[in-house]
Formats: structure tokens, C-alpha cells, sequence
């Protein structure tokens, strides 16, 4: 029997009916159950734009940044499994898994590139809307939420940073909570609870451990999932000509 | 509606149902026309997901060539006892630490980056010039004089201060306002180009241009005690 | 519900004939308040969850040895504890080694006879005056004492004024 009519009798078994529900996607309605039966991909929208598919339109800078934080998730989660929030093991893993794990120091490097970009993503994927005009009504709610998803990716970066434990990350940390200090009222308090403690010591690395690992990706990934709901819902992704239209 | 003649007002709403996000502004005395038709809807499946995939494999062998060159530093201990010199910040950070040399930590620190944050989030909430008119439509030496008053004013703080960093973009892009305010004969492109550009694109283009200074000096020529110092050497 | 809140806010819940809040707002009533009180003792009692009462950090106070092991006019370093003990013509002094700019640790140049901060370059005396750069304040003094047996104790949870010297 040829491949197509191995396949083509495995997809008629009851079996994988049960999970493929729709059939090949041959059709228009195929094609659309694709979309809005499958609960991952239904928060997209089951037709597109042309005109917002082409790489000018918006170079693929909300899609960078995604993506970027989904390899983040995915190397992320691969290097708990050798690393110790506690002081001084933190350090002492990043040295097994630059020396011992196998393929260690590749994770690593891929986890601190895609760091790297998804921040400036992130900053450019805001200039380029904001040029675009895609910050008008009805998408200001979107807009806002854009700006709190950029202070969610520097602060998993920022958190991240102090996680291997080295003299870079310990001594950028304590800038950065001194500089928080300064906050009027609240700022030694918020100090203290960010820390866990008045110095920069092993509660600290646990704190931003949990921030890192499990608070803010969650935050983030639910902010984000809004975030492509409300671009659904205000009518899809905001393309230059809509608003250059009346400039002549 | 309206029992007189036909007259269309700018409307902005949130609500998609009553004010559809394609506004349409008339010009007095003349008639609605439409000047384009509605764009070609393709299939996200295959059309976009296609594309996504495509993309998705293009990072992934980037992020995967670049992981392979070049390695991710890792200093010496964590010792609270020694502070290296200089102690740098994550590079998003540097820009504003390159401004904590300027002002107390107070201002660079909280001030500065809690008004950037609430400055971004409010600009949709404000329908100012929605049209996106240029900045020197209506009254020109009006609005040239308060542009001159404006930027010496924020100037000779800066002055004050000796932010030297922030000052020199600021010099820079508001060199590029006042070209553009000029109407010479046969400009280039490039100022033509600045000539359309409404007050929140100088804004914003001014933002960036002061961020990216920042972050580059604070980067490559801050050594030892924050110390100026060229990179090449 | 929203709209029996509102009343409720306002001070004008619905009326019956008799000028009372009728049932059904006062029970709306009555458990929005109980969800707002629980959810307010949540917030309250995370917060404090989150503020440590035990620190493991090492003890603010010290002891630093006889007065005899400070020369005059010397500036010595103690790199635990991020003091410097300073000896001049007046006493002794203990002034704090970190930076009141954003917290790094200074170092003594005796050369130029000045503490310098590596992050920003701010300069201070050998009794914390602040000299030059982008540091508030000048560094604090700790209160130093002398314990019944000789040796010199100093307490980094006592700020002093500057000037005043342990005279030995």
C-alpha cells in the first residue's frame, strides 16, 4: 500500500476521529474549523487580511516577541532542572551546566539571546505601532495593556539577571533596589518585601526565583492572550494605509 | 438624524458597534467617496499559520546560530564585599543609569520612568489631532515661537543639570523641527517627509532618540567610576 | 448588583412605602460586604506573609578590638562589615563604608587621602564628608562605645552625628 493509503485508513479509524474532528483541510469550512475548533488556535480569527500578512506591514514584531518568550518558557523550564535558588549553589550550577550538563551552556546561551531580543522586540514592535497609529480608539485598552507587557518583559529580564548569582548579576540588583528606595513613602518597605530582607541574600534569590519562574511568565502569559483577543476584536492588526488614508 | 444639511463630525468612541474603527473624515462641501474597497480576507489556516511556522523556524536557527558563536558571560561570585568597578545595570537599564549620573536618584530613578510609563499609557485617552496634522499646519510663527520658547526652556534645564547625554539628541532632533519648518523651493524628500509630521510623531521620535543615547554612552563609554571613556580603547 | 452598590454608596438604597431597604438589597448588601471584608483580610494577611520576621543576616553590631591597634590619623578598613574605624587627633570614629548614593562599597585611597565609589565616582573625607559627586549625603557615623573590658563596640543599627569622637 502506498503512504496516502496507509494514512488515508488511519484517519478512518474511530480512533483518531474521535481527537481530528474535522477532516482534511480542504475546504473553507475545513480550513475555518482549523481554526475555531482547536482551543489553542480559537483566539485567532478564522480570516485575515490580506494586506496585514505582508512582512512591511509590521515586520513581525508582535510574532518575535511571542515567540521569543515562548523559547524563553521552553529553556527556561529545561534549565530548573539543574539549577538551585540557593546561595552560593546558584553559582555552582551555572558552572555544572557550563561544564557537566550536556548541551548546558547551548540552553543557556539560547535563553540569555532570546532575553536579549525580546526586549529590544518588544521596544520596537511599541515605536512601530505607535507610527502606525494603531494606538487610536477603539485600541487604546490594547495599547495599555502593550505598555504593561513591556514593563512584565523587563522585569523578567530584570529578575532573571540576578539568577545566576555572579558578581554582575548581585551588583545590578543592588542598584536597582537601592534606586527603588528612593521611592517616596513606600520605597524602604517595598524594599524589604522585594528582597525579603535588608540585604541583597539568599531570601532575595528565592523572591526573584518565584517572581522569575512562576508569577510574572503567568501574568505574562495572560496578559498576552488578551492582548490577541483585543487585536481580534478591535477589528484586527492596525495597517499604515488605514490611517494615512486622510493625510492628503 | 440631523434635519440640516449634511455635515459630518470627527467621532472617536471605543465601542466598535456605534463608531466603526475606519473613521471617515469629509471635507466641508464635498461628498462622501469611497476610496477603497474592502481588503482581500484570506484563510488563517493555511495562510497565516503557514507564515507563523516560517517564521517561528527562521528565529529558532537564528537564535540557534548565534547560541552556538557566542556564550553568555558568568563572573566570579557573588561577593557583597567587592564591588566591581564599574558596576553596570542589564543594558535596558544602562540608559537610565547613564541619567542617575545627571539627577538624584529620586528623579532618574522613580520620577522619570513612573511619567514614561503613565506618559505612554495615556496617549491614546487623548484625541488631540486625531487628523495627525503636520506641526506647523494653522498659525506658523504662532507655533514656531512657542516651539523655540519650549525647547530653550527645556534646554537650559538641561544645562543646569550639565545632562550633557540628553541634551545633545534633544539639540539634534529639535534641528530637524525647525528645518522642517522651512519652505524651501525644492526640498528633499527627507524634508518633505518631516514637513507632514505631526507634533506627537516629533514627540515620540525625540524619545527615541534621547533613549538610544542614553543606553549607547551608558553602554560603550562609561568606565570606572562612571568615568567618560572612549570605547576604542 | 453593581447598581445596588451604587445606591448603597450614594445613601439611597430602594425604599419601600415605609422608607426601609428592602430585602433583596439589604442581602446584596450584606455579601458584597462580607466578599470585600474576606478579600480585603486576604490582601492583609499575604502581605504580612510576605515580610519576613527571622533574617539570617549577619549581626549589625561588632566588636573591633582594643583602641591600641588604631594608629593615629589612620583610616582602617574592617571588609566584613563595611565599617571604616578612623583615629584622628579628636577620638574615634566609625563611619559607615557604603555609599549613600545606590549602596556599592567604597574604598580608602590613602594616596589621595579620600574614600572614592567605584559605581559614580562620588568622593568623601576620611571622616564622610561628602567632597564631590552625585552622592545625597555625606557617610553616616555609627555609634562606637567602649565595652567594661577595653574593646571598642560598634552598633551599625545607631547612626551618630559627625563629630562626635570616642575619646580613648
Amino acid at each position: 500500500m502506498t503512504t496516502e493509503e496507509i494514512l488515508n485508513r488511519l484517519r478512518a479509524t474511530r480512533a483518531w476521529r474521535s481527537i481530528f474532528r474535522r477532516g482534511p483541510a480542504r475546504t473553507n469550512r475545513t480550513r475555518s474549523l482549523a481554526i475555531f475548533g482547536n482551543v489553542f488556535l480559537h483566539l485567532l480569527p478564522v480570516k485575515v487580511r490580506e494586506q496585514s500578512l505582508r512582512v512591511r506591514a509590521t515586520y513581525y514584531l508582535g510574532t518575535i516577541s511571542f515567540f521569543m518568550f515562548v523559547v524563553l518558557t521552553l529553556t527556561g523550564i529545561l534549565l530548573m532542572f539543574y539549577y538551585h535558588p540557593a546561595v552560593p549553589q546558584a553559582y555552582l550550577d551555572m558552572k555544572d551546566l557550563r561544564f557537566v550538563v550536556s548541551n548546558g551552556v547551548f540552553l543557556r546561551n539560547m535563553h540569555r539571546v532570546a532575553a536579549h531580543i525580546m526586549v529590544i522586540a518588544v521596544f520596537w514592535h511599541m515605536f512601530h505601532v505607535f507610527y502606525r497609529g494603531g494606538y487610536r480608539p477603539p485600541h487604546e485598552f490594547n495599547w495599555a495593556i502593550g505598555v504593561v507587557l513591556l514593563l512584565l518583559t523587563l522585569l523578567l529580564s530584570y529578575t532573571g539577571y540576578l539568577l545566576p548569582w555572579d558578581q554582575l548579576a548581585f551588583w545590578a540588583i543592588t542598584v536597582g533596589t537601592n534606586i527603588l528606595s528612593a521611592a517616596p513613602f513606600a520605597g524602604p518597605q517595598l524594599r524589604y518585601l522585594l528582597l525579603g530582607g535588608n540585604l541583597v541574600g539568599e531570601n532575595a534569590l528565592l523572591r526573584f526565583y518565584v517572581l522569575h519562574c512562576v508569577i510574572l511568565p503567568l501574568l505574562a502569559a495572560l496578559l498576552i492572550g488578551v492582548h490577541f483577543w483585543r487585536v481580534r476584536k478591535d477589528g484586527g492588526l492596525t495597517l499604515r494605509e488605514n490611517h494615512e488614508r486622510d493625510k492628503k | 438624524m440631523s434635519e440640516t444639511k449634511n455635515r459630518f463630525e470627527a467621532g472617536i468612541g471605543s465601542n466598535a458597534l456605534k463608531t466603526p474603527e475606519r473613521v471617515v473624515f469629509i471635507t466641508p462641501k464635498t461628498s462622501a467617496q469611497v476610496k477603497e474597497k474592502a481588503d482581500r480576507q484570506l484563510m488563517s489556516y493555511p495562510q497565516l499559520m503557514l507564515r507563523e511556522v516560517i517564521a517561528f523556524e527562521v528565529l529558532t536557527i537564528l537564535l540557534v546560530i548565534v547560541s552556538l558563536v557566542w556564550d553568555a558571560p558568568l563572573e566570579q561570585l557573588a561577593n557583597p564585599l567587592l564591588t566591581p568597578n564599574p558596576a553596570k545595570a542589564p543594558w535596558y537599564f544602562l540608559g537610565l543609569q547613564e541619567l542617575l549620573h545627571y539627577f538624584p536618584p529620586l528623579v532618574a530613578g522613580i520620577v522619570i520612568p513612573t511619567l514614561v510609563v503613565v506618559a505612554l499609557v495615556v496617549i491614546p485617552y487623548f484625541n488631540v489631532n486625531i487628523k495627525g496634522e503636520p506641526l506647523w499646519a494653522g498659525d506658523r510663527s504662532r507655533r514656531f515661537l512657542i516651539f523655540m520658547v519650549s525647547v530653550g526652556l527645556l534646554l537650559v534645564f538641561l544645562g543646569l543639570y550639565r545632562a550633557w547625554t540628553v541634551l545633545v539628541p534633544t539639540v539634534a532632533i529639535a534641528g530637524l523641527t525647525i528645518v522642517s519648518f522651512f519652505q524651501l523651493k525644492r526640498p528633499y524628500r527627507l524634508i518633505s517627509f518631516l514637513q507632514t509630521r505631526p507634533l506627537s510623531w516629533w514627540v515620540m521620535t525625540w524619545f527615541i532618540a534621547v533613549s538610544l543615547t542614553l543606553t549607547v554612552v551608558g553602554t560603550f563609554f562609561r568606565g570606572p567610576g562612571w568615568s567618560w571613556v572612549w570605547p576604542w580603547r | 448588583m453593581t447598581d445596588v452598590l451604587a445606591r448603597a454608596i450614594a445613601g439611597r438604597p430602594e425604599e419601600s412605602e415605609r422608607g426601609e431597604i428592602g430585602r433583596r438589597d439589604f442581602f446584596n448588601a450584606i455579601t458584597a460586604g462580607a466578599f470585600g471584608i474576606a478579600g480585603l483580610g486576604a490582601l492583609v494577611v499575604t502581605y504580612r506573609y510576605l515580610l519576613p520576621n527571622a533574617l539570617f543576616e549577619p549581626s549589625m553590631n561588632f566588636r573591633a578590638g582594643t583602641p591600641d591597634l588604631y594608629p593615629l590619623d589612620s583610616v582602617t578598613y574592617m571588609p566584613d562589615q563595611q565599617v571604616y574605624i578612623v583615629r584622628t587627633g579628636d577620638g574615634l570614629y566609625a563611619v559607615s563604608a557604603v555609599c549613600t548614593h545606590l549602596g556599592c562599597n567604597t574604598q580608602w585611597k590613602p594616596e589621595a587621602g579620600l574614600i572614592a565609589c567605584p559605581c559614580h565616582g562620588s568622593k568623601f573625607k576620611s571622616d564622610g564628608t561628602k567632597v564631590e559627586g552625585p552622592a545625597p549625603r555625606s557617610l553616616p557615623h555609627f555609634a562606637i562605645t567602649l565595652t567594661p573590658d577595653g574593646e571598642l563596640l560598634v552598633d551599625k543599627l545607631e547612626t551618630i552625628k559627625a563629630g562626635q569622637a570616642l575619646r580613648v
